[in-house]
Parts: structure tokens; C-alpha cells; sequence
């Protein structure tokens, strides 16, 4: 018998949303539907998902408030919905323990790479991975070194953690701060300046054209994703 | 100014005056001083109204009195000729401060119609160009949906061709949605810019990685100067304006026409500018096209709401910068979004 298919609990207040997301999921997914933040945090308990996917408008509970619920007992991913405009939301989400975001309205194909990067980070053994590729980038983390179609990459200190810590999160957004946190240390909480500096370094040593970068994307007002 | 303070200002006015004409009383004769208190009395009565503008013509008359009729620094007058002048000092005094108070309140009143029959007005083309182009992608949408429901036996490549139709209208719509939206937080002055120190080369990035269904097969040369500064900018903000100029030069140039993304440093500011090689804009309405709802003569209705420019102008101008665009010699048209470059914040990590 093969392994069950993982099973995501879907939270939003709209039916046809929640239809369109029933549809894009049954292939690969079992699902389980909250209607509100109350319904989901008790079908939370009751089926214990592999990963949450969670509109945060929700009619009665603040969704900042079902994140920080929820991870309390779990650390299942929790992919939240939001939209444009509300960064701040997003930021407060991802802080308070959330894994990714979408911003409505958004494809089938986008939701399911966000949810299986998710569910991947979720499964992985720390230090499991010994060399990192994209492109034509090859990234050896035992023996910190880059090297570009088979050619090395000269990186500072600096941006080698940089790299590494969006490595990490591979194909999730990281935040700002928490590059900051990663990076310079606690003590450069909002010098988001020092961080797009050595980004736009990285992207002058790693992309073909770092203006229409194919691989260290920006969210703005958000942080930036390495997209795989 | 509440009305205390009014009153407070004719006084003080009046007392200016006395000063000014103490000042020129070696020179004019007292009936001329009596000019500078008139001058006085009708200031207060365009800018207090008329109480005050009648408190000022009383004070006048005593002020006058008092240190220009001889004998001097009594209210007592030996000459009864001055008392004539009082009594037409304070009349025309009253009448003019009446008259004056009469005609602020007319230009108050239309201005305030005007602004009335503007915003009903605005609110009237905001309605039929809305719900135009809201219905507009909708009916695409409900069309082709029911056309895949109903007729089954369509050939793959319509069907493709239908779901690929709802996927641009619903997009379309979306962006509608958007540029409502922003126009809305803009005109309520709701729109809080958030400033962070960037560089133009991640604003570019995100918004041509946004725009890259909106501009198909277009080749997009981009060219960002070496030394651009980084840049105190709302970098959503920024990205939606930027995506606006790229939305609209998608939809005003032909189909396979390249687009250029340039930025540049001079005199501390950075000039962000699009251009494109479609028809320009028409002589003339350089400024005008930044307007909400403004179109350019001839073109015909091509699914924006006319919001995108005007938001372009609002991102620009809540950054302390302007919006601009001129035809280049080559053909075509050039945006541009200036905004200020003060000095970076120094230090390394």
C-alpha cells in the first residue's frame, strides 16, 4: 500500500474559494475545510494536518491570531492568504510563525509549488543537504564554495551567509528581518538597507541580468525567495 | 481662526496702521492718514468678516482721534470738522466691511458648488467608466465559461483558446480592481508610504517580473546607470507605479514593439523613465494625460479605467517627485518618474 496522501487543512469563509482550492488539491491532497478561525483551530486538533492553508480575513478570528494559536502545539506549514496591498499582514503572518504566502488572486500552479515546498521543509533532516544547484550555480555548503558553470564565484563573508540562509528557506519567502537576524545578528533589525546592498551584490555575482533576476526574487515590502 | 483670535488680529491691525501712519505724519495731512486706517478696515473685512471689520473701523476712528486730532493723546476734539470725518471714516468703514464680508461668502458659496458639481461630475464618469469596464472582462469571462459548459465538442485548440481568454479578462480585472483601489487610498489621502533605502535595480526587477504575462513576447532593453543611489521609496508603491507606466505602454504601442526601462542620477534626483515606440502622446497634453479619466483623442476604448496615469502622478508626487512624459524624436514616448535622491544612509554592517 502506498503512503497516504498528506492532508491539508483549508481555511476560508468563501464556498467558491474554497471549491476552486478543493479541485486544485484532490489530486494530490486529502482535504479538510474551516469556514472560520473557530472551526479551524478545532479541526486542527481533531486531524492534526500535515500543513495549513489559510486565508487571514477570516469572518471571526484575527488570522494573526490562528497562526500564533496553532503554533503553540504544531509546526505543520501554514501557507497564508492575503491581499496585495497588505504587507504588513503578510510580515506579521511569516514573523508570527507562518512558512509562505499567496496573494489572491492566485493560480493552481502557484499554490501547489508554494504548498510542496512547504510540505518539503517540513519533512527535511537538518544538514541534510550537502550541495545546493540552480542553474548554472553550484553551491557546496560542506566546502562553502559557489561556482558558476563550473567556474568560482568569489562571495564576502556576507553575502555567502546571505546566500545560504535563502538556500535554506529554498523556494519559501524569507523576511527582511530574519535575513537581518541571519546575516549581520540581532543587532541589525531594521537596517534593511545593509541587506539590499549585498542582495544587489549577489545578484551582480549570480544572475545573468540582475535587473530581471531568474532566481534571487524580490517580494516587495516583504523580503526576497530563491526561487527553485 | 477662532473668533477671539479675529478680533484680536483687526486690533492689531489697526494698531499697524496707527504705527505706519505715525511713522508718515511729518509728510501727509491727516485726512490722507486716514487713508492707511481705511486700508487697514477693508483688510480685516476680507479676512475676518464683517464683525471684526466693524470693530476695526470703531478702533480706527478712536486710534485716529486719539493721536492725530489735535489736541493729541485725548478722545477731545476742538476742530467739529474731524467729527464729520468720524462719522464717514466709520460709515464707509461698516459699508465696506459689509461689502466685502457679503462677497466672501458668494465666492465660498460657488467655490464650494463647484466643488460640489466637480465631484458629482467625477463621480458620474468614475461611474459609467467603472461599471464599463468592470462589465466589460465580466461578460468576456461568463461568455467563454458558459461556452466551455455548454458546448461540449469544441476542438482543443478553442477550448485552449477560451480558457486562456479568462485567465487574461480575470487578470485585466484584477488590475482594475487594483487601480481603483490605490485612486481611492490617494484621493483620501489614506495612501501611508512606507520609505525604505533601495536600489532602482530591485524596483525594476519585481515590477517586469509582475508585468512579464502583461508584455508577452515584447524585447525589453533595461538600462540602469552604474552609479544610482539607493533611494528612499515605498517599494510597493514604487513597483505599482512602475508596473502602470509598463501596462500602459503594453497597451498603447503595437504588439511586437520594444520597450525601454531606463534609470539615471543628475542633481540629486533619479529619473525613472519608460519608453516605448508606439504613436506618442498627442501635442499638447504632456500634463493632461496624467489626469484621472483623461484619454487621448481617437483611441479607442481599450479597457482601462484612465486611473493608471493618475496613479503614476499620485505615487510620484506622495514621494516628493513628479511625473512626466514628452515624444521622442525617434517615435514614441517617453515616462518618467522623478524623485528626490537625498544622500544614503552611511555605514557598512
Amino acid at each position: 500500500m502506498s503512503e497516504p496522501q498528506p492532508l491539508i487543512l483549508v481555511v476560508d469563509d468563501e464556498l467558491p474559494i474554497r471549491r476552486f482550492l478543493r479541485a486544485t488539491l484532490q489530486d494530490d491532497y486529502r482535504t479538510v475545510e474551516a469556514g472560520t478561525g473557530a472551526e479551524a483551530l478545532s479541526l486542527a486538533r481533531q486531524y492534526n494536518p500535515d500543513a495549513v492553508l489559510l486565508d487571514l480575513g477570516l469572518p471571526d478570528l484575527d488570522g494573526l491570531e490562528v497562526v500564533s494559536k496553532l503554533r503553540t502545539w504544531t509546526a505543520a506549514p501554514i501557507v497564508v492568504v492575503s491581499a496585495r496591498g497588505r504587507e504588513a499582514d503578510k510580515i506579521a503572518a511569516l514573523d508570527g510563525g507562518a512558512d509562505d504566502y499567496l496573494t489572491k488572486p492566485f493560480g493552481a500552479g502557484e499554490l501547489l509549488a508554494r504548498l510542496r515546498v512547504a510540505l518539503r521543509h517540513a519533512a527535511r533532516l537538518p544538514d541534510a543537504q550537502e550541495v545546493f544547484e540552480f542553474g548554472d550555480i553550484r553551491i557546496d555548503l560542506l566546502f562553502r564554495n559557489v561556482t558558476r558553470a563550473g567556474e568560482p564565484v568569489h562571495l564576502t563573508p556576507h553575502e555567502y551567509k546571505l546566500l545560504v540562509t535563502l538556500v535554506q528557506h529554498a523556494g519559501k519567502v524569507v523576511t527582511h528581518n530574519l535575513l537581518l537576524k541571519q546575516v549581520w545578528g540581532p543587532g541589525a533589525s531594521g537596517q534593511t538597507h545593509y541587506l539590499r546592498v549585498y542582495m544587489a551584490q549577489l545578484r551582480a555575482k549570480l544572475e545573468v541580468d540582475s535587473a530581471r533576476p531568474r532566481f534571487l526574487i524580490t517580494e516587495p515590502g516583504v523580503g526576497y525567495r530563491l526561487r527553485t | 481662526m477662532t473668533v477671539a483670535r479675529k478680533y484680536l488680529a483687526a486690533t492689531a491691525v489697526v494698531a499697524l496702521a496707527s504705527a505706519l501712519a505715525g511713522l508718515l505724519r511729518a509728510q501727509v495731512a491727516a485726512s490722507e492718514l486716514v487713508m492707511i486706517y481705511m486700508l487697514g478696515v477693508v483688510f480685516c473685512a476680507t479676512r475676518y468678516g464683517r464683525g471684526p471689520s466693524l470693530a476695526a473701523s470703531a478702533l480706527s476712528v478712536a486710534a485716529f482721534d486719539f493721536f492725530f486730532v489735535p489736541p493729541f493723546f485725548t478722545f477731545v476734539v476742538h476742530d467739529t470738522r474731524f467729527v464729520l470725518t468720524f462719522v464717514a471714516m466709520f460709515v464707509v468703514g461698516a459699508v465696506m466691511g459689509g461689502l466685502t464680508d457679503r462677497v466672501r461668502t458668494e465666492a465660498s458659496r460657488a467655490h464650494a458648488a463647484q466643488l460640489q458639481a466637480e465631484r458629482q461630475e467625477l463621480r458620474n464618469v468614475l461611474l459609467s467608466s467603472v461599471s464599463h469596464d468592470l462589465r466589460t472582462p465580466l461578460a468576456v469571462i461568463t461568455g467563454s465559461a458558459t461556452a466551455l459548459q455548454e458546448r461540449r465538442e469544441l476542438d482543443p485548440t478553442t477550448r485552449a483558446e477560451l480558457l486562456e481568454t479568462i485567465r487574461d479578462e480575470a487578470d485585466h480585472l484584477n488590475r482594475l480592481v487594483g487601480n481603483l483601489l490605490d485612486m481611492t487610498r490617494l484621493e483620501a489621502g489614506s495612501l501611508a508610504i512606507q520609505r525604505e533605502w533601495l536600489p532602482l535595480e530591485e524596483v525594476v526587477g519585481s515590477a517586469l517580473e509582475r508585468a512579464q504575462r502583461l508584455l508577452g513576447g515584447r524585447a525589453i532593453h533595461v538600462n540602469l546607470a552604474r552609479d544610482l543611489p539607493l533611494v528612499p521609496v515605498d517599494p510597493v508603491l514604487l513597483e505599482q507605479a512602475l508596473f502602470n507606466l509598463l501596462d500602459n505602454a503594453a497597451r498603447y504601442t503595437p504588439a511586437a514593439s520594444a520597450i525601454q526601462v531606463r534609470a539615471q542620477h543628475r542633481d540629486g534626483t533619479v529619473e525613472l523613465c519608460v519608453a516605448d515606440r508606439g504613436p506618442g502622446v498627442p501635442q499638447g497634453s504632456e500634463a493632461q494625460v496624467f489626469d484621472k479619466f483623461y484619454r487621448a483623442p481617437g483611441t479607442a476604448r481599450d479597457g482601462g479605467t484612465g486611473l493608471g496615469l493618475a496613479i503614476v502622478r499620485g505615487i510620484a508626487q506622495a514621494h516628493g517627485g513628479t511625473a512626466t512624459v514628452r515624444n521622442l524624436a525617434e517615435g514614441g514616448a517617453e515616462f518618467a518618474i522623478t524623485l528626490p535622491a537625498p544622500p544614503p544612509p552611511t555605514g557598512a554592517p
